[in-house]
């Protein structure tokens, strides 16, 4: 272990210090009034991770994601001019979704109901009987389109038509970091998931503050340093804050060790000397965790190299999807091999996660507590509620102007 | 499932293992950790536990296209392994534990088995 292990530090940054010391209000984690302002002020106008370019790998590739925040079905597909275009899907005539399939090759969408066929560039292409209705402009019915772009390979989608910032903009400087990360060239991932009686914050705050280590991760030994006297909650070595979005680097760790695993470390074999030969270690944010407004973290680790979502699906529910990027199939039996136990071993990690988030949420919703309260160390929960309560805060001061 | 393929020479001793944990797919061979016993997976990691550095060394002597049905099966079983040894070494006895919430955490895409893979190089020439 290097030095890094056994340093951490308090979080200096002034964007930081501006979030004071106060205990937050609970009510933000379960009030049903709160979650639909957040519903309205968040989520349906931010930028959100959905997918990735991996998953429309040639013309007429689409997919389907559900937005359940928004009663949403939005199709992203990949035209004939190779360009990524997102539509609702719902048919212009009278509302229908077009489609069933998460995903698949089609040139065409054809609404189920009437028949009505759109291109792939949400074009209408043809509706039966079109001149019995009283419409002048065809291109009128066009489907609905979602504003999306493209950030490190990632696809971010926007529910709103117009939104505030371009995507670029919206990520800033993080932005740019992860565009150098693996996940830019990924060309395949695994994907797991889970459903929990959660609210979004109180799920995603599990993911950002290395506190709770030493207590949740007891049989992973998830944080290999914890015996370490300096550092012994295997908190971060850095912070810093750009805009909403947050990041913190790891101590590191979080490998099977061979003393005590000896054969899940002969089976993940020599991944990380594997990872070094294709050039991706050796970044600047081998170790960094990178916190995206609102719902999305990206983990540079190189064999290790995940993204976390986490959607709001009511007040006190969420769902969490982690995704295992690579670049390039399993091209040996040992890369095949050390990939899935990386991913496992991630997963054995994230099981013990979720042992203990439902349980706070039953405890906040129970209305027993006015306040909830972050130490120094868990900043980044801070930071994330004083974000939405911005948003949240601007949405209506607007909306007040409005009227 | 086709008539039973043997391993390759030399892992005849694991062939006891593979109707349970040579599972085609990730998904599946963490279902079949999760529905093991205890005294599956012990016996599995006990016997594999000697076999898998040989395994591994055989399995990566060829590459996939030159892999016939029983070496499939072996790369199957090995990564069946992974699964049995994480809860073997790492949740101990209190596997069923994490078997509990990794239910609620199902693996829901993976990668491409090699398998497909080959097939999908031969059709394209």
């Amino acid at each position: 272990m290097n030095d890094l292990t056994n340093a951490f530090q308090k979080p200096f940054s002034d964007e930081l210090r501006v979030l004071g010391t106060d205990p937050v209000p609970a009510t933000a984690y379960y009030d049903e009034g709160w979650f639909d302002l957040e519903r309205e002020a968040v989520f349906k106008r931010t930028w959100l991770n959905v997918g990735h370019v991996c998953e429309l790998p040639e013309p007429g590739s689409f997919i389907v994601r559900e937005l359940e925040f928004a009663r949403a079905s939005v199709i992203i597909a990949r035209g004939k001019d190779g360009n990524i275009r997102a539509f609702h899907n719902v048919c212009t005539h009278r509302g229908t979704q077009l489609t069933r399939e998460k995903e698949g090759k089609a040139s065409t969408f054809s609404c189920p109901y009437h028949m009505w066929t759109f291109g792939n560039d949400g074009r209408l292409l043809s509706a039966p009987d079109f001149e019995r209705f009283y419409i002048t402009d065809k291109a009128s019915c066009d489907l609905t389109t979602v504003s999306v772009d493209i950030c490190a390979g990632l696809i971010f989608v926007n529910r709103d038509r117009n939104p505030k910032q371009g995507l670029k903009e919206f990520l800033g400087p993080m932005g740019e970091m992860i565009s150098t990360l693996p996940i830019s060239r990924a060309t395949t991932y695994d994907e797991y998931v889970y459903d929990i009686d959660a609210n979004w914050k109180v799920t995603f705050d599990n993911f950002q503050e290395n506190y709770h280590l030493r207590f949740v991760h007891r049989r992973t030994n998830g944080a290999p340093a914890l015996d370490s006297k300096p550092n012994p909650f295997h908190y971060p070595v850095a912070y810093d804050v750009f805009g909403p979005h947050r990041m913190d680097t790891s101590p590191g760790g979080g490998i099977p060790e061979p003393e005590t695993k000896p054969l899940a470390s002969l089976l993940l074999g020599k991944l990380g000397e594997q990872v070094m030969l294709d050039g991706l270690t050796g970044g600047p944010h081998d170790q960094d965790y990178f916190i995206f407004y609102p719902n999305l973290y990206v983990f540079g680790n190189p064999t290790m190299h995940f993204t976390h979502m986490v959607m709001p699906l009511a007040a006190g529910k969420s769902r969490g999807v982690f995704r295992f990027y690579w670049i390039g199939d399993d091209r040996t039996a040992q890369e095949r091999i050390s990939r899935e136990l990386a991913l496992a071993f991630a997963r054995e990690i994230h099981v013990e996660d979720c042992e203990t988030i439902a349980s706070a949420q039953r405890g906040i919703e129970s209305g027993a507590l006015q306040h909830v309260n972050f130490q120094e160390q868990e900043v980044l929960c801070r930071h994330l509620l004083a974000s939405v309560q911005k948003q949240v805060a601007d949405h209506l001061a607007e909306r007040r102007e409005r009227a | 499932m086709s008539t039973q393929v043997a391993l390759p020479p030399g892992f005849a001793a694991l062939e006891p293992f593979v109707a349970w944990w040579a599972a085609p797919s990730l998904s599946e061979r963490d279902t079949r950790r999760l529905d093991s016993t205890e005294a599956q997976r012990l016996a599995f990691y006990d016997a594999a536990k000697e076999l898998a550095p040989a395994a591994l060394e055989y399995l990566d002597s060829r590459p996939f296209t030159a892999y016939d049905e029983a070496d499939h099966r072996l790369l199957d079983l090995v990564l069946g392994l992974i699964h049995a040894t994480l809860a073997v070494e790492i949740e101990k006895g209190e596997e069923h534990i994490h078997a509990r919430g990794a239910r609620r955490m199902p693996i829901v895409r993976e990668r491409a088995d090699p398998r497909i893979l080959t097939a999908k190089a031969h059709a394209s020439g």
